[in-house]
């Protein structure tokens, strides 16, 4: 809802690539989170609903599957650092692609309810941007 | 640095205020000390270690040196740090107590290697995690610090409890981190901002304003909130926003703060715009006296927080104006002494 909303996918998050389309997402959270707190990533393009097993996540140089995510623990996405989602998506420089992003953070220090569950922080995104 | 009268309280800046600023091009953490210090916003200097410090929470020497030396080379005063229990850190369980010890431990040692005093812990980090730090707080020669942010009030019970504990230990070394947003008078204009940014109806953020003023406990505003947000038509999503203005926004009377000295053993001054020397939403004159007439000399951190609605005023000009306010409102009133 605030202003660093804006900036989780910014106009030249998209690069094609030989084997798909990266989008460089910046966190809409104040701090650095442990890579376990990446628990939703509901991803569109162009229409087409990514499926989350099939994307691939680079962080601090480290290129993960998504779902090996839930086990980096010891793993912080710092501040001002991108994570950059590789995407299965055909793609050349010059592209254009909508791209529809609902991030969700689990936020492991705020516990919420009687059940004490991490609140999920969602940000959402909706733009249409060239790729590099 | 200029600093308030002696025997006053002293001000200071989380960098946490600078949260947009961090993310403009070339702002790194030498330069936005560097800003701090040029802008006279200290002596006091916090910040939260898991924003402002890469790879944290186990620093190598060279990272600590850099930046111990950063904060002497600007003249600032290291006043807290501002550490994190991630008890979620495991998705579906909680962190064990041997666990949460040790998350917070190491970040403890690497808060006494960088100079801070005390560190800053949410209330997450309950009685009996507290009372395992002791040793090791007393052994660092590092405070630790409850922060009280709204929803939280005194008479909650995990502060309460928190209190019964402090006044048995009877130790310097932990106590309470009062936060201004606990002690709120009106909802910041900056929620506006956002709300409306959001495309959230402009009648339902006037519902959320008025039933938060009106009396009684918030916690047991929500349901009707739920309730009349729905009938207006709200989604699930808007509920979700609206209900963070009562979760963000306390409504504690400023006189309480008296109740949580003498534990007291930093304070958070949370604001979220300061025009024309005053703040609409923060009675800071009543929390200056209570300041005052409690003795406290320790640092009031300015922590900015509207950079989460809105990104329409600078923090560096807010954060000046907010210790122009404070300054004034502390040196003129008259001295009270405090009876033991």
């Amino acid at each position: 809802m605030g202003p660093l909303d804006d900036q989780v996918v910014r106009e030249d998050s998209l690069t094609a690539t030989a084997d798909g389309l990266d989008i460089a997402v910046y966190s809409h959270w104040y701090r650095a989170l442990p890579l376990t707190s990446l628990a939703h990533i509901d991803l569109t393009v162009d229409g087409r609903r990514i499926d989350p097993d099939t994307l691939s996540v680079t962080a601090n140089g480290h290129r993960y599957e998504f779902g090996e995510l839930a086990d980096r623990t010891d793993d912080f996405w710092f501040t001002t650092d991108p994570v950059v989602l590789h995407v299965p998506v055909s793609t050349a420089s010059g592209r254009r692609h909508r791209v529809q992003l609902l991030l969700g953070l689990s936020i492991p220090y705020i516990l919420t309810g009687p059940d004490r569950v991490p609140l999920l922080a969602p940000s959402s995104t909706d733009k249409t941007l060239t790729a590099a | 640095m200029t600093d308030t009268a002696p025997g006053l309280p002293r001000l200071g800046i989380t960098l946490f205020s600078l949260t947009l600023e961090q993310r403009a091009p070339g702002n790194d953490l030498a330069a936005l000390i560097r800003q701090v210090a040029d802008r006279d916003l200290g002596p006091g200097v916090e910040m939260v270690a898991f924003q402002s410090l890469r790879g944290w929470p186990r620093l190598d020497d060279e990272a600590v040196r850099e930046v111990r030396g950063l904060i002497a080379d600007s003249g600032l005063t290291p006043a807290c740090l501002a550490v994190n229990l991630d008890l979620a850190l495991h998705p579906g369980r909680l962190l064990t107590d041997d666990e949460a010890y040790d998350y917070v431990a190491v970040q403890m040692r690497s808060a006494a290697a960088l100079g801070f005093p005390a560190v800053r812990v949410g209330a997450e980090c309950g009685p009996a995690i507290m009372t395992r730090l002791l040793p090791l707080a007393e052994e660092l020669g590092v405070k630790i610090g409850v922060e009280i942010h709204a929803p939280l009030t005194i008479d909650a019970p995990p502060v309460a409890e928190l209190k019964e504990l402090f006044t048995r230990l009877d130790t310097e070394w932990l106590g309470f981190i009062p936060d201004f947003s606990a002690s709120m008078r009106a909802v910041p204009a900056a929620v506006d901002d956002a709300h409306r940014k959001a495309g959230i109806p402009p009648e339902l953020t006037a519902l959320t304003r008025r039933l938060w003023a009106e009396p009684g406990p918030t916690m047991a505003k929500f349901p009707e909130l739920e309730r009349r947000a729905t009938e207006l038509g709200a989604s699930p999503a808007e509920i979700g926003n609206l209900k963070m203005i009562f979760t963000m926004h306390g409504r504690m009377d400023p006189e309480r703060w008296a109740d949580f000295f003498p534990h007291v053993i930093h304070v958070h001054g949370k604001f979220y715009g300061v025009f024309d020397g005053e703040d609409p939403s923060i009675d800071f004159p009543a929390i200056a006296r209570v300041l005052r007439e409690q003795g406290y000399t320790g640092f009031i951190s300015s922590e900015y927080e509207a950079h989460a609605y809105t990104d329409r005023y600078s923090a560096f000009d807010q954060v000046r104006a907010q210790h122009d306010m404070l300054k004034r409102l502390l040196e003129d009133q008259p001295a009270t002494v405090v009876s033991p």
